[in-house]
């Protein structure tokens, strides 16, 4: 466990300040030199997390932003949130060059592909959509919608669609065989998070617990409990050496669990409200955390 | 004799006109417009609606008043035209009324216009504004030794106002005060000497206040003018806004000026904090309703419950009400004013002191503990379900009415009571029979109690019977009543023979019986479990039932011979018969458990315990379920399906679409009635109600060949025949005779070019197909008419029977491969079918498909699989099931985002709420979920 210790990042260097009310989503860009986060103010907001700097803010939606990507270039954002649009921004103009319709109702997450050209977004609406960036149509090129209940995460891997579900489920849709695989777990998956290695995907469930699964078999490799995850949304995931599973809890607490023998390794109080999102660096022992209280933290070991 | 009279009459002066005249000048005058207006202006005359010339007036015009009836000029009254205000700014000038009236206008105005007057100019400021004015414009028009306009203080006010004057009349100078000096100077010495007082003892004003009594009047000057002498020049106006609450000249601080310096600090003290104190709050707290903080909602956005806050953290900040009344010191007596700030402090009332101690407690009274076992459910007793229970088992004995005509009425009127009332009228009459010989009927073993007990109990199955009436009856219901079989068996193996004993026995129990109805009789297990063991007779009759059942195949009405006894009647032992093939036919489907004896207990249940059983069984039956299938179902669990990404995706994530050149995504299979009877294309079309490009489809049709029309035919299409004759239609198994060989490919290309983004590397090939089927087409019409098969297939004698035939073993297969099928029409044609969303054929179907049988299709091989891989159709499935599903989706809402999360005990109690029979997939879907969490809880 002292081993460990050193290279968690449970050291609080900088606090980003900025967002009037609550932060929903706090998410490193490709390189991790800077992030994004959005908000219940209606904003996105672009920061050097490692410098502690404001450099832009996006406005333009209506309502509350639930998530944010940046292209893998950085030349491009697109978020989503309350208003049923995705928001295709231009980083640097901060202006938006497309908004995607399609979904009925609020979106959750959404991601890009690897070659940026496409926008996955996963609703409340039951559905996962695809979006063509290169296309000047708003519309969905596909519309995934076997969800019996609110998506609440979505992840893309080169080949594969990977979204995690209300309804117990995390489906992975692989485009290249052409199927679906249904992994039920049993209880309402919150979100879900991939491993570095893209091997395994961790899914946080609302019965505060955190389970690992061997994407290839469909296999419960853990579990992770501890925390409290009952009704909010919030985010997990893993480190960037995939020791450990990170995940922040109802209580503004953040715990952080041995990949392998689920013990809590560390957990400190980080936030004075809920923990919306966790972002871990892709290279480095950095993370940010945001929280209800309307901040965004950065850890360090 | 009214001839003759009119003779004696002498007219005088002009007589009325007659009709006619006036008739015809109005019809002139209708003519006339048309004509009028060829006429040059000067001759064209103005006539009124009775068709005579206007006259206007002797002396304004006569009959020809302006310009020819016009306004005053040629041009009559135009219309100001448009000028840009942008290039000729200076010419812009205001519109007034007076721009719009004429010279007549204004004498009918009279020449009044609303103008200043100076007689009312008390201080002369505005002649004084209007003589500088002048001044002015007098300057610039003379030349003057100084350029430019002369300062104010050379050019003074020539005027001066009426009070002024009569003041100046009276003696007054400008510059001088209106006082009498000699007050003056008394008070200015007495305030002198008070502030000196003051500043000696600030705190104590005491004898201040009696002074400022005794010189109250002075302080006011008197407006005598009388005497008027030199002093300071009086101000001539203070701005000072009115800012208390005080009647108009009231001043607090008339006699104590002093207090006034030191209210005002105090006031602007607290107002300071004050303003900062709400600064605070309505930055940090929100207002009435919680928003989030920080920023608004638009005003056109409806306030949903998203938009509240749901992170309402534990810091609220309390909006402080500072109080800015002054303490009015002065009007009451100073003496207790610190003894007043201290109340103040601690927040009594005025003349009031906080007890120290004091006996009342605030009552709180906690609600009643919950049981912890249980169970918000209620149960409704059922006496009277009980008691017709028990007549029902067994009924009385037939008696005979006893001879007294009045003791048989007042037996009957008592059953009837007693039936309707309950026990509690008995026990009243049992009361009275102690007293009254009249109702000792009611002690058993008195006369007539046997005809009591027997109209007790006709009485009350009437009742009931009346009753039931008021329950729902469904068509099921209904159907078990009449002793139908119910509807899911009737694909079951049924033999004829058992339909026909049963319908004797329905007829004997409709005749059996004059009093009781077969609804009535009741006398089921209410166990749910086994079948008849509580009664061990029944068992007995039933095993028997079976034994005759599997062996002999023919009974008619074989029950009543050994073991019915004679207590039955026939309408009991029609009854008994429903139950006992019923449950022998569940156990022929061989669900023994809960469904052999449903049918039985679902029937009493529905017939009798109305009230309890829709309360509790929902939830029982929820909750069995999902133990039974939480034991079954291991998480995590994997399951595999095909999807179908589009190819554009595909394409945008740079991989190959695994389906292309594949057939599109099959529809999933459509009901029984739908798959066979193919509707013709044209009522299809005619179908739709939006129809989107029903000219389209027919176009795709007629291009992809005729296979569309050849695929409508079907073995059972001769009830169906096509009323158009020009609706060809052909047999299946003729094209195929003809292009057996090379349909597959053909087959496989056409579909992605009929329905999908045409597959780029194939079209080319694909338009060279269509053409050769178009060519094959010809070839085929010509063909079928040498055969004669023009005429609708019904008329075909083999092939069209055998189509079906024949197509069954080539699907089966081409379903070994993924490229070569759909060589039968049923794909084709639902593909065509498949494009028009929304038609209200398709959508009213959808609904009636359930979940779970979706899922159960799924499940099955990819190919063979209809439903596999069409998201249009699934996407239409969910909207029509959205309805549905409306409750859950509230549900679900409280779970699945951070903006409308609730607690998830909250949703568990919703749940119980809502649940109702249709939402039976639903149970599946959360069964799991929600006992495990209730578990957990």
């Amino acid at each position: 466990m002292a081993s460990s210790g050193w290279e968690l990042a449970v050291n609080e260097s900088g606090v980003l300040k900025g967002h009037e009310g609550a932060v929903l989503a706090v998410r490193f860009n490709g390189d991790g030199n800077y992030c994004l986060t959005c908000g219940k103010d209606r904003t996105l907001r672009l920061w050097n997390p490692h410098r502690g700097i404001h450099i832009k803010t996006y406005k333009s939606h209506g309502r509350e932003v639930r998530d944010v990507h940046v292209t893998t270039d950085n030349a491009k954002l697109v978020s989503c949130g309350g208003d049923r649009q995705l928001f295709y921004w231009d980083v640097s103009s901060g202006r938006v060059i497309r908004k995607f319709r399609g979904h009925d109702s609020e979106v959750n997450s959404v991601k890009f592909n690897e070659y940026n050209a496409v926008v996955v977004s996963a609703g409340y609406d039951r559905s996962v959509r695809a979006f063509d960036c290169r296309s000047q149509s708003t519309e969905p090129i596909q519309i995934i919608d076997t969800f019996q209940d609110s998506v609440m995460s979505v992840h893309l891997t080169k080949t594969e669609i990977i979204a995690g579900c209300v309804d117990g489920t995390v489906r992975t849709f692989d485009i290249r065989m052409g199927r679906e695989l249904v992994d039920q777990l049993g209880h309402p998956v919150n979100c879900i998070s991939l491993s570095n290695d893209a091997n395994c995907v961790l899914a946080s469930c609302l019965d505060s617990t955190l389970r690992l699964l061997d994407r290839s078999t469909g296999e419960l490799l853990q579990e992770y409990k501890g925390h409290k995850c009952k009704s909010y949304k919030m985010d997990c995931c893993l480190t960037n050496t995939d020791a450990h599973v990170v995940s922040g809890s109802e209580d503004g607490f953040i715990y952080f669990w041995d990949l392998v023998d689920a013990s809590i390794v560390s957990s400190f109080r980080a936030h004075s409200s809920v923990v919306t999102s966790v972002s871990y660096h892709p290279k480095d022992v950095c993370m940010l955390t945001s929280s209800v209280d309307g901040t965004i933290k950065v850890w360090r070991k | 004799m009214a001839d003759v009279d009119e003779e004696d009459y002498v007219y005088f002066g002009t007589p009325i006109e007659r009709e006619e005249e006036i008739s015809s000048r109005k019809r002139k005058a209708i003519a006339e417009p048309g004509t009028l207006r060829s006429l040059p202006p000067w001759k064209q005359e103005v006539t009124d609606e009775e068709g005579r010339r206007r006259f206007h007036g002797a002396f304004t015009g006569g009959y020809s008043a302006g310009y020819y009836n016009t306004v005053g000029s040629k041009e009559g009254w135009t219309p100001q035209t448009f000028t840009s205000s942008r290039k000729n700014r200076a010419e812009v000038k205001k519109q007034n009324i007076y721009s719009f009236l004429d010279e007549d206008d204004l004498k009918d105005i009279g020449g009044n216009t609303l103008e200043t007057s100076m007689q009312y100019d008390t201080f002369g400021f505005t002649a004084a504004e209007f003589a500088r004015k002048k001044a002015e414009e007098e300057q610039k028009k003379r030349p003057s030794a100084i350029p430019g306009p002369a300062p104010d203080e050379i050019v003074l006010p020539a005027s001066s106002s009426i009070g002024m004057r009569l003041l100046m009349k009276m003696g007054w100078r400008q510059g001088h005060s209106i006082k009498d000096s000699n007050a003056e100077s008394l008070s200015e010495i007495r305030r002198e000497a008070r502030k000196a007082f003051m500043a000696l003892s600030s705190n104590n004003a005491e004898p201040d206040i009696s002074e400022k009594d005794a010189d109250g009047t002075d302080e006011f000057p008197d407006m005598s003018i009388d005497v008027l002498r030199n002093s300071e020049n009086t101000p001539v106006y203070v701005l000072n806004p009115k800012q208390d609450m005080y009647g108009l000249g009231y001043d607090p601080f008339k006699h104590a000026p002093e207090f006034r310096d030191s209210k005002r600090l105090r006031e602007s003290k607290s107002r300071e904090t004050k303003r900062s104190k709400v600064h605070m709050g309505n930055l940090l707290s929100s207002n009435s309703k919680k928003y989030a903080p920080g920023f608004g909602i638009g005003a056109l956005e409806e306030l949903d419950a998203e938009d509240e806050d749901i992170y309402a953290s534990g810091f609220d900040y309390e909006q402080t009400e500072v109080e800015l009344e002054p303490s009015k010191a002065v009007s009451s007596s100073s003496g207790d004013r610190m003894l007043q700030l201290e109340h103040k402090k601690r927040g009594s009332l005025l003349g009031f002191k906080l007890a120290s101690d004091s006996d009342y407690k605030l009552e709180r009274f906690y609600p009643p503990a919950i049981p912890s076992n249980f169970r918000p459910i209620h149960k409704f007793g059922a006496p009277l379900d009980q008691t017709l229970k028990n007549y029902n088992s067994v009924p009385p004995p037939d008696a005979p009415p006893p001879e007294d005509t009045n003791l048989r009425l007042l037996i009957e009127g008592s059953a009837a009571m007693v039936a309707r009332c309950g026990k509690s009228i008995e026990d009243l009459y049992m009361e009275k029979s102690k007293t009254n010989p009249l109702f000792l009927f009611l002690k058993s073993g008195a006369e007539g109690y046997d005809y009591y007990v027997r109209k007790l109990w006709e009485n009350k199955q009437k009742f009931v019977d009346n009753l039931k009436p008021a329950e729902k009856l469904t068509a099921e219901n209904r159907g078990r009543i009449l002793g139908e079989r119910p509807l899911a068996s009737t694909t079951s193996r049924v033999n004829d023979v058992s339909v026909k004993a049963r319908e004797v026995i329905n007829t004997q129990s409709s005749h059996g019986d004059t009093v009781t109805k077969p609804i009535s009789l009741a006398d089921l297990p209410d166990s749910a479990i086994k079948q008849f063991k509580h009664d061990p007779a029944k068992q007995e009759r039933f095993e028997l039932f079976l034994k005759e059942k599997y062996q002999g195949g023919l009974r008619a009405s074989g029950t009543r011979s050994s073991t019915s006894t004679s207590t039955m009647s026939e309408a009991d032992r029609a009854r008994e018969r429903l139950d006992f093939e019923a449950a022998a036919e569940a156990i022929e489907k061989g669900k023994q458990t809960i469904q052999i004896s449903a049918p039985s207990t679902d029937h009493t249940k529905d017939l009798l315990g109305f009230g309890e059983d829709r309360f509790v069984s929902s939830t029982l039956i929820e909750n069995s379920e999902t133990k039974l299938e939480e034991t079954n179902v291991v998480y995590p669990k994997r399951e595999q399906f095909e999807w179908r990404p589009s190819p554009i995706l595909c394409k945008r994530f740079d991989l190959i679409d695994p389906y292309m050149g594949k057939p599109p995504p099959v529809p999933r299979a459509r009901s029984k009635m739908d798959s066979l009877i193919f509707l013709p294309e044209i009522f299809k079309s005619s179908n739709k109600e939006d129809a989107k490009s029903p000219i389209g489809n027919s176009l795709e049709a007629s291009k992809s060949g005729l296979k569309e029309a050849e695929a409508e035919p079907s073995a059972s299409e001769a009830d169906v025949a096509p009323t158009s004759p020009k609706n060809v239609e052909r047999p299946v198994d003729l094209y195929k005779a003809i292009f057996s060989d090379d349909s597959d490919d053909d087959e496989a290309d056409a579909g992605p070019a009929l329905n999908q983004a045409p597959n780029p590397v194939k079209s080319s090939e694909g338009a060279n197909k269509t053409l050769n089927r178009l060519v094959a087409g010809d070839f085929l019409e010509s063909l079928g008419k040498e055969l004669g098969l023009e005429v609708p297939p019904d008329s075909i004698p083999g092939p069209s029977l055998n189509a079906n035939t024949v197509s069954l073993p080539e699907e089966q297969k081409s379903c070994k491969g993924g490229d070569d099928r759909d060589d039968t029409p049923f794909p084709k044609v639902k593909e065509t079918k498949s494009k028009d969303y929304g038609s209200t054929v398709d959508s009213s179907r959808e609904k009636k498909r359930s979940h779970s049988k979706h899922h159960r299709r799924r499940s099955r091989t990819p190919d063979l699989d209809p439903d596999s891989g069409s998201d249009s159709d699934s996407h239409r499935r969910h909207r029509s099931r959205s309805k549905k599903r409306r409750d859950r989706r509230d549900r679900s809402r409280s779970r699945d985002s951070e903006s409308s999360d609730e607690a998830y005990m909250n949703r568990k109690e919703r749940r119980k709420k809502h649940h109702s029979r249709h939402h039976e997939h639903k149970k599946k879907d959360y069964g799991d979920k929600y006992s495990d969490k209730k578990r957990r809880s």
